[in-house]
Order: C-alpha cells, then structure tokens, then sequence
C-alpha cells in the first residue's frame, strides 16, 4: 500500500476552527469530496501531497471509518455538522463557524473553514 | 405572470426531519446525496429548474405558502447543482449563513413523500 504524508489546513480568511493535521492511512486513506460537480480543488490538493485517495461523495460512497478527511462546501447548516458529529476530520471551504442544530459536534479539533488551496501546507 | 421557477416532488424524508422543522429549519438534497445526508433531508427530484430562489419569490411546500425574505450568496449553487436547500422559518432579512434562504419565523409543514416543492417569481 502507499505512504503518505502529512498536511497542515488552517483557517482562511474569516474562517474557523482547526489546524488540523491530516495523514491518510492504508485504513483510512480516502479524501472525501461532499462538494458536487466533482472532486473539489482543495480535496484535489490535499489528495496530491498526502498520497491519499480522492472520491466524490456524490458519486460513490466509502463507510465513516475509511475517511481520512472530508472536504465540504458547505453554507452552514446540514453538512457542516454530520461529518464532525461522525467523528471525521471536516474541511469547509465556505467561512463558516458553529451554527446550526448539528452545532454542538462542531470543534477546533474536528473541523476548520474557509480553506483554500493556500491554507494546505505540507508538514 | 407569476412563473413557476422551480418546481420538485419529494422523494423521501429522513427521520430527523421533525427535529430539524421544530429549530425552523428544513434541508433539502437531490437523490444523489450521499446517505449520510439523507438521516435529516428531504429527498427531492425536480422537474422544472429555470432558477433558484429570490427575494419577492413565493416558496410553496406541501401546499402552504412562504415568501421569501432572504437567500444566501451560495444557495443557488446549492439547490441547481445539489439540489440542495437550506430553508430557514426565521424571519430575517439578511441571510445569516451563505446557504440559507429565509422565510417569515412561522411553522414549517409537515412534509411526506409526494408532497411538491414549487418556487413561483412576481415580477
């Protein structure tokens, strides 16, 4: 199997939340695009340096457990919170902070917004 | 002439629904979403997709009317792309989060399966 390496996403302008470090591993190796239209830049990005496995959630799906990270578009309500609320490392391109009736899941440790390629460095 | 924008029949409910219409807040995705999302969505396929939703419009749910206050700078992405809607029973007139479109702070519906999703413009 690969090996991966790690990144560190902060949060962009007007963003929230993080840093947080992302290494797929041979268990969890997938980056997750919940964005439409596609694998999303940023998704794009952290798949090229970590060696992570790119996929479109709205294509196909993988369970919870296999998710290195999921990146979302999210406007703040729904998706913002579903991901955090399964435990998985979510990265909001949108600038968002903690609302919605899925709030509570929403922490520093979990989740960081306003993501762009910019705020993805290798570590 | 009033115009009909936006028209879809709902496909499923997730059983959270009524969790989320007590907090003023129903969430719609298009029957491509991954299923994690389905939990606390509305399922929808649309039929007629000219436009998403603007302030003056009417929102018609499960036959009761709303009109439409505000709406958020990513939600016509959202709902034309995604078939995604975040529509907030909450009164205001300045979208608080980029997804949101808003109506007056009055009681959702109930919403079944066959129930109609129907935008209509005024100009």
């Amino acid at each position: 199997m690969g090996s991966y390496k790690s990144v560190v996403i902060s949060a962009g302008k007007g963003g929230w939340g993080g840093p947080l470090t992302i290494t797929p591993t041979d268990d969890r190796p997938y980056i997750y695009s919940v964005t439409g239209g596609g694998i999303h830049p940023v998704a794009a990005r952290i798949a090229e340096i970590t060696g992570g496995i790119p996929f479109d959630g709205f294509k196909s799906s993988v369970p919870f457990d296999k998710i290195a990270v999921a990146v979302i578009d999210c406007g703040g309500t729904a998706r913002v919170g579903v991901y955090p609320m399964k435990k998985v490392l979510t990265v909001d391109i949108h600038a968002t902070s903690p609302a919605g009736p899925l709030a509570m899941f929403i922490t520093k440790d979990l989740f960081v917004s306003g993501v762009k390629a910019d705020d993805i460095k290798e570590s | 002439m009033p115009e009909i924008v936006y028209s879809s029949t709902v496909t499923a409910v997730g059983e959270l629904v009524p969790d989320f219409a007590e907090q003023g807040v129903l969430v719609f995705f298009g029957e491509n979403a991954p299923l994690e999302l389905h939990e606390f969505s509305i399922i929808h396929t649309p039929d007629v997709q000219t436009r998403a939703p603007q302030v003056g419009d009417t929102i018609t749910l499960a036959n009761n009317e709303y009109n439409v206050l505000a709406v958020g700078s990513v939600a016509s992405d959202n709902l034309l792309n995604l078939g995604h809607l975040d529509l907030k029973a909450n009164g205001l007139t300045e979208p608080e989060m980029p997804g949101d479109v808003n109506v007056e702070a009055t009681m959702l519906p109930t919403v079944q399966i066959g129930d109609r999703l129907i935008v209509v413009s005024h100009p």
